[in-house]
């Protein structure tokens, strides 16, 4: 069964100079306790991506077509009324900057019994829980530390302090926003183990956007590949760091630092800009930036090819292996 | 570990800055002789006795006497309690307002802040004194109009930092992340926005009582505020002012404990701007 099922989602924003097409055709599924990384450049889409499952769109943003499903109900379709119920419920969301991620003038024991305020429990016992949570996160002394104010805290221990927040409610989805973007590469492991081990407790899925990776495959199942606003490739972890099939995500991969062997003058980078989104070029999305070109890529844009059950990317060239 | 309410902790750390420490003992000083004034007053301060009129300080009458014989020393004592029933009434309602709608103009959609924002810009226009001037030709003076001008007057001081501090709190990371957990705007409002309001709140709101006290003096010194025989700082300093030539008492009656409340609460609400924020906490400047 799946948790959450995006199907041929469409958004654009309004602009000025024309509908700005964020996301076009974006389609999958995540499974039950299954985490599903998406990756992709700045200004692929992660946010909005994000943003429309949480239905906290900018205004000037638009469905253009699409339903999103979490479990059995169409959060397209869905009032911000019933969106609340769901919203710290059911999904919950860890964002980018532990530094912003908690009010500044409440300790950290206040936000965390004011973030239960759904439960019907006294404020004995949601305090409990709360020093449970942050037990559970690996945060020492919890009894003691949640008299403090968030900025007593390092950026390493308030994004645990974010993920014991958003885990507390035991949601079925938990989506992170690149959580380990802001922390040091020593803490990104271990805030990355510590979530693992928590999604196995829980039993929830999750939703890991990052552009680091070496997270990615770490820590999920399966792979989506973003790219301007566009599903490129997607598999699983093994598939798509093994057998790449797509230019793009080739070319990522040449380009992440932790593959680069040699000591080399200048750091390979994928040549080119990621087109622009109103006026949106004929054919291929990724054509200007590809190295393996072909004529097709000019004026007809790729379907998608199944590589393996699971595998797909949307290019070209795999049109011309399957044949 | 320690379990102190907020409030007892914002207390010990005033006690440590000798400024704020003066401040609340003034404050409290000026709050206590209002609280218990009709035991502290020698004398009915509007009891005329002819025969004392323009007596110097002595044992019977510790500050003189006026020009009717009243006693200049309770009538200092009764003018603070005057003072602050302007004061605390007019705070409340100027607060309560800026805060209601200064939220509801930063958090709001943008026409309603275009409206709010017109609202206080047309309030603001009007200079208080003529305002105060139009208003008490209207209805008459009285301590109620001088509530009400006052109150008018500084609602757009109040909505503007109020809106100002919204709107910087509306785009931080954890406003996103509270909504992310569905919480509804008025929940956001009340547990996350108002909590970080609050604290520069204060300090305006310590500032700004003796501008008002100011103001109600300065309204019944042109006898515009309350009315005598109503004793007021400002109509003791109206009263010194004709009289400067029989006796220095009067003006001295009435400068003073306005000198000193700005003062008190000045220093109050310096050492308070540093003691409610927890991250300026306990840091010397």
């Amino acid at each position: 069964m799946s948790v959450l099922s995006v199907k041929d989602l469409s958004i654009s924003y309004q602009t000025d100079s024309g509908p700005l097409q964020a996301l076009r055709g974006v389609s999958f599924d995540i499974d039950d306790n299954n985490i599903v990384g998406i990756v992709g450049e700045s200004g692929c889409g992660k946010s909005t991506l994000i943003g429309s499952i949480i239905k906290l769109l900018d205004n000037n943003a638009i469905v253009e077509k699409g339903e999103i499903f979490f479990q059995d109900k169409n959060i397209i379709s869905l009032s911000d009324d019933d969106m609340k119920d769901i919203l710290g419920v059911d999904i919950s969301v860890i964002f980018q900057d532990p530094m912003q991620a908690h009010n500044p003038v409440l300790t950290i024991g206040q936000q965390m019994i004011d973030i239960q305020y759904r439960d019907k429990k006294s404020k004995k016992q949601k305090q409990n829980h709360a020093i449970e949570m942050l037990q559970l996160v690996g945060m020492p002394d919890p009894e003691s530390r949640i008299y403090q104010y968030p900025h007593e805290f390092s950026g390493g221990m308030r994004q645990r302090i974010a993920i014991a927040m958003a885990l507390m409610v035991k949601p079925a989805l938990l989506i992170a926003d690149e959580p380990t973007t802001a922390l040091d590469a020593t803490l990104e492991v271990q805030i990355i183990q510590k979530l693992k081990e928590l999604q196995k407790n829980i039993h929830c899925s999750i939703l890991f956007v990052s552009h680091h990776l070496g997270v990615i495959a770490e820590l999920c199942d399966e792979v989506i590949v973003m790219y301007a606003g566009e599903i490129v490739e997607s598999g699983s972890v093994r598939d798509i760091f093994h057998r790449p099939k797509h230019p793009y995500t080739q070319a990522l991969f040449a380009c992440d630092p932790g593959r680069i062997l040699e000591k080399s003058k200048e750091l390979p980078t994928i040549e080119g800009e990621i087109p622009n989104l109103i006026n949106l070029p004929k054919g291929c999305i990724f054509k200007d930036r590809c190295s393996q070109r072909i004529d097709r890529c000019d004026d007809e844009i790729p379907s998608t090819h199944q590589i393996k059950n699971t595998h797909m990317a949307k290019c070209h060239l795999l049109a011309r292996e399957q044949k | 570990m320690k379990k102190n309410s907020e409030l007892q902790i914002i207390f010990k750390h005033l006690m440590r800055d000798p400024l704020g420490m003066i401040g609340f003992f003034i404050v409290m000083i000026i709050f206590l002789s209002a609280i218990f004034a009709d035991w502290l007053v020698p004398y009915d301060p509007i009891q005329l006795n002819i025969k004392d009129r323009l007596q110097g300080p002595s044992w019977s009458h510790l500050l003189g006497a006026d020009q009717l014989g009243r006693d200049t020393f309770s009538r200092m004592i009764m003018g603070g309690r005057v003072a602050l029933q302007v004061a605390l009434p007019t705070i409340f309602g100027a607060v309560s307002i800026g805060l209601i709608l200064g939220m509801i103009a930063g958090f709001g959609p943008r026409w309603l802040d275009n409206i709010i924002i017109l609202f206080f810009d047309t309030l603001r226009s009007f200079p208080t004194v003529m305002f105060a001037l139009a208003v008490v030709a209207l209805v008459g003076p009285s301590l109620s109009t001088v509530v009400f001008i006052i109150i008018a007057t500084s609602i757009p001081t109040y909505g503007r930092v109020v809106r100002t501090q919204t709107l910087s709190i509306k785009s931080s990371e954890f406003i996103l992340a509270e909504k992310s957990m569905g919480a509804s705007t008025v929940r956001i409002l009340r547990v996350h926005v108002l909590p970080n309001i609050l604290g520069p709140i204060a300090v305006l709101v310590a500032m700004d009582i003796p501008t008002i006290i100011g103001l109600e003096a300065g309204l019944s010194f042109l006898g515009m505020g309350v009315r005598p025989p109503t004793p007021s700082w400002g109509v003791l300093l109206n009263d010194g002012y004709s009289l400067i030539r029989n006796t220095p008492w009067l003006i001295i009656a009435g400068g003073i404990p306005l000198i000193l409340t700005t003062l008190g609460f000045t220093f109050l609400g310096e050492s308070l701007r540093d003691v409610i924020d927890p991250k300026l906490r306990g840091k010397k400047r």
